[in-house]
């Protein structure tokens, strides 16, 4: 037992002690020495089966019983113990082994009740001495043997009365008796426990004197029955076994020495032990089933150590434990657990509770008279709760007790009341009903449950919520146009001078001068910075386009007039004079012919001419005629190539003429449609033909189709190339610009309906992120469109300003549009004869 | 405003820069809502009864926190965050006495390029020649010589009756001219060339010795305004034997990204250019180099420098006239004045008073200008028809304008009394 429970169960032992003691004086001393009860009882049925046939030999035993009660003249104890040794004895066929055998005895009752191993060692030991008799020989009599211990005892119990009634009904006490023993042995099993206890503590104490002490523990020793050892000692050394005596040795001894009957050999160390007064009397006092200690004292007065009085201090013996110096783990996590759902909220502490609990039990009273304005104080969505109603009582039971139903004398009185129904008792009248479904409102349950259902269901009382998205949070966040400046926003300058609409305008390349031409023939140069007419040049036919030359090098204007494409000077006086000189140097003399041969498609198309002494004068440099009027002229970005669209279908619509070897090409074999526009591309080789409904992409050196746009739109009016040359705008006449990421899709990637008019014109600044788009509405309006580097990132398109355009004549407006090179200024063609500059 | 603020009393103490039109230095009690008249009133009235020599009513302007009072006093003490509470300085000096027309000079085509002497008047024109007009309107000379319309035109020195000027045209040089007043005959004596693109304008040094033109081919060049023939330049002297000799630049300032709208001499050694690149930049005549740039963010279309305050005005593509501080470092706007309804095109400085400028813009109107009140101009001096392509203010008293409609419009400033 551990320490821990031994503190605890001192009341239940002593306790069981009492019993004991009680039991032991109702049954007078009618158990005794337990050992030979468990035998007894383990062997009882042999008992009852051995007992008829072996009836004869009761006698005698008896008799030899008797005998040695009278040899040995001790206490009952050694009166047993002589006993056994007789009886052992006998069972050798030789008195002399007695001696031996009362040892092994001795030693058993000595040690623990139940040591099987030990004693069945000690029997084979035995066994082993007598070294005769088989082994079912050796059965039979140790069953005889306990029959007669069992009989010894009940004699003993009994004296006299006993010994007469024993042959009469000797099989009805034994197994009477053994009913009662196994009782008894089941108390003294409880009784011994503690006692026994003790005494173990008790040998730890003496253990510490013992020089040598086996440590081979609890084996069958009978294994070292063939070595000179018998063990090792704690210090690993062997345990020599004394010398062996014969039973000669053992027979002289008996008779020399006279502490022999109480010598016992110790089994672990083979070495004889004599046994003390104390260690006899122990032995004794076990044996009769008393408390071992014979100083103990029985009968102390009761000391009511746990009773319902708080001791100051606990009646504990032993150290604290360990553990209840540490704060304990479990309780620490449920405590964290505590805090973390106190810090989230989930629970309250009880002070909290206890204010809410409060703060709940404080009348709150509605203000009915508080102001119903906006914010807050009377909020008209919230009601009041009502008043919580008690739970109903045993009288509106549907089955109250009896007690609750009005008896004659209390209707009387409800009758009675009828007039005043408010002075009754109850607001109801208690009645009886076998069963709920006898109740009257039960016909009508289940309609009435459905009808409520149904109401929840198409008249539910949730508070619903309205999902409320302005019409601005669905418009995309577009940067203020504040932020995007700088674009133009207003009319600058107004260059007057054409009588008729003006068709086409452009800035010469450093922005110094504009060239405009109209419907009224004339081509003009104007000064950007002051809006002068520095130079008109007539030519006779309506000009369609006018565009001036990229070329560095190159002073030169290409206006289409009718189906001439024209090549201007502006004039020597205009800008550089140097390079205008040039470039009326280059141009008079025509490179020679040898090896270019115009094929027999090209030269129906077009035609080089030379331009007549007056047309030169006007600043006429080379005239290429075309077979049907030109709607549409582009530079290449280099200012060599021209590209010139007629207004036909099929593949002669577009042609390309080289301004240095003054020849030309027809680029397209075929082609779908009449051409609106062409452009190159800014940066790669590509030519850009845009027809009614499409707009083709050309590899000029592959000469293969790159790719075909298809803006969806009916009427393609003009389009236009993003500088960096991956995004392109198309206009259309039918009030629409799409702007296309050429790297994307052939689909636009963003449809633009700025307009309310057909867009005629567009314009993308090649500094800054701005497009312009004009058309039939009177309106310029100019756009943010950057293009980023980064492929990931969309272009971003803004619409930033609607500028008034010029006036709008015969249902035209903006012919076209035109960005400064370098200003955030845009020039407007109008079909009102001006032209208008915007910053 | 509400009515207390408009019956509240001020406390206004007068105080004055000008030593004869010196009141008390007591502070009065004034009406909030009183206007700069009913304070010239005032002034006016307290004068007369201190000084008994103060005879004639003078015009007073009256200076609020820096500012010039346009509107009543509450109104521009509310405009500027002041409190009625505190005694208030007010400043006062004699205003600008308005400019009156005089003359209207017809010229046969726009008027691009004016300048003004003592007593006479330089002017280009688009068509290609200039014009010596005296300052009372009479037309003196017309000089053919240009190929281009003349863009700039400077007078560079009086030396008895020998009168030298340059001209800079489109036609990419630029010519300095002799005038013998008595014979009233004129000679071409230098053609500068060197410019690739037509030259857009010109400024002659203090001591008339150099002078620096701006091109379309976006470079300063530095010329030589001497007479007297140089040896280190003998090269194409015969070239063009009807217009005298030819001279190469002595010095070519690149660095300007485009057109250069507007040169101004600061110092013997130190040009002030302006550019459409938005760039205004100082350059250092003796090395070359930039001593300072000035960006903007509108093409500039002039400038000129004050060596009176040392204030730069630009003119540029929009509404606003900019005053930029060259001492600063960085590119701020001093202050912006805005009442031109177009293109500013032109902007001079008064050569003799430090708060007053002159502009001229593309909504038909020269404005006069006072420092101090970015918001309403002193005098608009209305009369153009069209576009006004120059004006200058070189003679203090003549506010001379030229304009596309053709004419040279002369506005006499008369010389306030404080002054005289």
């Amino acid at each position: 037992m551990p320490p821990l429970k031994a503190g605890l169960s001192l009341k239940r032992k002593i306790e069981t002690e009492n019993k004991v003691e009680s039991k032991y004086e109702q049954e007078s001393s009618n158990t005794k020495g337990l050992e030979e009860l468990t035998l007894s009882e383990l062997n009882i049925e042999g008992d009852s089966t051995d007992s008829e046939h072996e009836g004869n030999e009761e006698g005698s035993d008896q008799d030899q019983d008797e005998v040695l009660f009278k040899d040995s003249d001790v206490s009952s104890l050694e009166d047993e113990d002589v006993e056994y040794a007789s009886d052992e004895s006998s069972e050798l066929t030789d008195s002399e082994a007695e001696g031996e055998s009362v040892n092994s005895n001795d030693n058993n009752n000595a040690e623990s009740e139940d040591s099987d191993t030990e004693s069945d060692a000690e029997s084979g030991i035995g066994h082993t001495h007598g070294s005769s008799g088989s082994e079912s020989e050796k059965q039979t009599l140790k069953n005889k043997q306990k029959k007669k211990i069992a009989k010894q005892k009940i004699k003993t119990k009994k004296p006299d009365k006993d010994l007469k009634e024993k042959s009469q009904n000797k099989k009805g006490t034994t197994s009477k008796g053994s009913v009662d023993r196994l009782a008894d042995v089941i108390e003294g099993s409880s009784q011994m426990q503690p006692v026994e206890q003790k005494d173990e503590y008790e040998s730890g104490d003496t253990s510490d004197e013992e020089e040598r002490r086996n440590t081979v523990g609890d084996i069958p020793m009978w294994w070292y029955n063939e070595y000179p050892h018998i063990g090792y000692d704690l210090d690993g050394r062997k345990i020599v076994k004394p010398p062996q005596r014969d039973q000669i040795d053992e027979f002289l001894k008996k008779c020399e020495d006279p502490d022999f009957w109480r010598t016992v050999r110790d089994p672990s160390t083979g070495q004889d032990v004599v046994l003390s007064k104390e260690d006899l009397q122990l032995i004794q006092r076990i044996r009769e089933g008393q408390v071992p200690n014979p100083d103990h004292d029985e009968y102390q007065p009761w000391v009511e150590w746990f009773s319902r009085e708080v001791l100051a201090t606990p009646l504990r013996a032993f150290p604290e434990h360990k553990r209840s110096f540490l704060p304990s783990r479990s309780e620490q996590l449920q405590i964290a657990k505590i805090v973390h759902a106190l810090k989230m909220g989930w629970t309250k502490t009880r002070k909290q509770l206890a204010a809410e609990r409060r703060d709940r039990r404080e009348k709150k009273f509605y203000n009915l008279w508080g102001s119903t304005g906006e914010g807050e104080g009377r909020a008209p969505h919230r009601p009041v709760p009502p008043p919580r109603r008690p739970p109903p009582p045993h009288a509106e039971s549907y089955n109250p007790p009896p007690e609750y139903l009005l008896d004659a004398k209390e209707m009387k009185e409800w009758n009675k009341l009828k007039e005043t129904p408010w002075k009754r008792k109850y607001t109801f009248l208690p009645t009886r009903h076998a069963s709920l479904r006898e109740v009257p409102a039960y016909q009508r349950f289940v309609r009435e449950r459905f009808l409520r259902c149904l109401d929840l269901y198409l008249a539910p009382r949730a508070i619903k919520m309205r999902l409320t998205i302005s019409a601005s949070e669905l418009v995309p966040r577009l940067p203020s146009p504040r932020e995007l400046q700088p674009f133009p926003t207003g009319e600058a300058l107004c260059l007057r001078g054409h009588a008729a609409p003006v068709r086409s305008v452009d800035f010469e390349p450093s922005g110094q001068y504009i060239v405009s031409g109209g419907d009224d023939g004339a081509v003009k140069i104007w000064e950007t910075s002051t809006g002068r007419c520095l130079r008109t040049i007539e030519l006779g036919e309506p000009v369609s386009r006018v565009l001036w030359s990229p070329a560095p090098a190159l002073w030169l204007v290409a206006a289409a007039a009718g189906s001439r494409l024209l090549l201007l000077n502006p004039g020597t006086r205009i800008g550089h004079h140097r390079r205008a000189a040039r470039t009326d140097l280059l141009l008079d003399e025509p490179p020679p012919q040898h090896d270019v041969q115009p094929d027999e498609r090209t030269a129906s198309a077009v035609k080089w001419e030379r331009v007549t002494p007056e047309d030169w004068a006007k600043g006429i440099r080379i005239a290429i005629t075309h077979f049907k009027p030109i709607v549409h002229v582009s530079w290449h970005g280099r200012g060599d190539y021209v590209a010139a669209s007629v207004r036909a279908e099929g593949g002669r619509a577009v042609c390309v003429h080289q301004v240095s070897r003054r020849r030309s090409q027809l680029p397209l074999a075929r082609l779908a449609g009449q051409v609106q526009a062409a452009h190159f591309h800014p940066a790669r080789p590509l030519l850009a033909v845009a027809t009614q409904r499409a707009v083709r992409l050309y590899d000029l050196l592959k000469q293969e189709l790159v790719r075909k746009l298809r803006p969806g739109a009916q009427w393609i009016s003009d389009f236009a190339f993003h500088p960096a040359g991956d995004n392109m705008l198309v206009a259309s006449y039918d009030r629409k610009c799409m702007w296309f990421d050429l790297e994307l899709s052939p689909r636009p990637y963003q449809t633009l309906r700025l307009h309310g008019g057909a867009v005629r014109a567009l314009a993308f600044h090649r500094r800054y992120p701005l497009f312009a788009t004009g058309g039939d509405d009177a309106h310029v309006v100019v756009s943010h469109g950057m293009v980023y580097n980064d492929l990931l990132q969309n272009p971003l398109i803004v619409p930033l300003k609607q500028i008034r355009g010029p006036e709008v004549k015969d249902e035209l407006c903006v012919l076209d549009l035109r960005f400064h090179p370098t200003q955030p200024w845009l020039l407007a063609a109008g079909a009102d004869s001006t032209i208008r500059l915007y910053s | 405003m509400s009515g207390d603020a408009l019956e509240a009393q001020l406390q206004v103490r007068f105080i004055t820069k000008q030593e004869q039109y010196a009141v008390p230095d007591s502070p009065y009690a004034i009406q909030c809502n009183v206007h700069p008249a009913d304070l010239n009133t005032l002034i006016n009235a307290i004068l007369k009864e201190t000084s008994p020599s103060f005879e004639k009513a003078v015009i007073f302007d009256f200076l609020v926190c820096g500012e010039l009072l346009c509107a009543s006093l509450a109104e521009h003490l509310q405009e500027k965050g002041v409190s009625t509470e505190d005694t208030l300085e007010v400043e006062y000096l004699e205003r600008f006495p308005a400019p009156t027309p005089q003359d209207c000079l017809m010229h046969d085509d726009w008027v691009s390029a004016v300048q003004a002497h003592s007593s006479w008047i330089l002017s280009g024109s688009y068509d290609n020649s200039l014009h010596i007009w005296s300052t009372k309107g009479q037309h003196k000379l017309a000089i053919p010589g240009h190929t281009s319309p003349v863009k700039a035109v400077s007078w560079v020195s009086f030396q008895g009756d020998q009168a030298t000027f340059v001209s800079g045209s489109h036609d990419q040089t630029a010519i300095l001219w002799v005038w013998n007043v008595p014979r009233n005959s004129v000679d071409c004596m230098i053609t500068y060339r060197g410019h690739d693109k037509g030259i857009e304008c010109l400024s002659v040094s203090a001591d008339g010795n150099r002078f620096a033109s701006g091109s379309w081919d976006n470079n300063v060049c530095l010329w030589s305004a001497s007479l007297a023939e140089e040896e280190n330049h003998p090269a194409t002297k015969k070239s063009k034997p009807e217009h005298g000799t030819t001279r190469n630049p002595l010095t070519t300032l690149k660095g300007h990204k485009e057109a250069i709208s507007g040169v101004q001499w600061m110092d013997y050694n130190t040009v002030l250019s302006s550019g459409w690149d938005h760039l205004l930049k100082i350059w250092d005549c003796d090395l070359g180099g930039i001593k300072q740039e000035i960006a903007g963010n509108k093409a500039f279309f002039d400038v000129d420098w004050s060596p009176l305050n040392n204030s730069i005005i630009t003119a540029s593509a929009d509404r606003h006239v900019r005053l930029y501080d060259p001492r600063s470092t960085e590119s701020i706007v001093k202050t912006t004045f805005t009442s031109h309804t177009g293109w500013v095109q032109s902007v001079r400085w008064s050569k003799t008073k430090d708060t007053l400028f002159l502009s001229a813009g593309y909504d038909n109107q020269v404005k006069l200008w006072e420092t101090r009140s970015p918001r309403t101009p002193l005098y608009d001096l209305s009369g153009h028809e069209d576009k006004v392509l120059c004006c200058d203010w070189s003679n203090p008293s003549l506010l001379i304008s030229g304009s596309s409609d053709n004419t040279l419009r002369i506005f006499k400033a008369k010389h306030a009394v404080g002054n005289a």
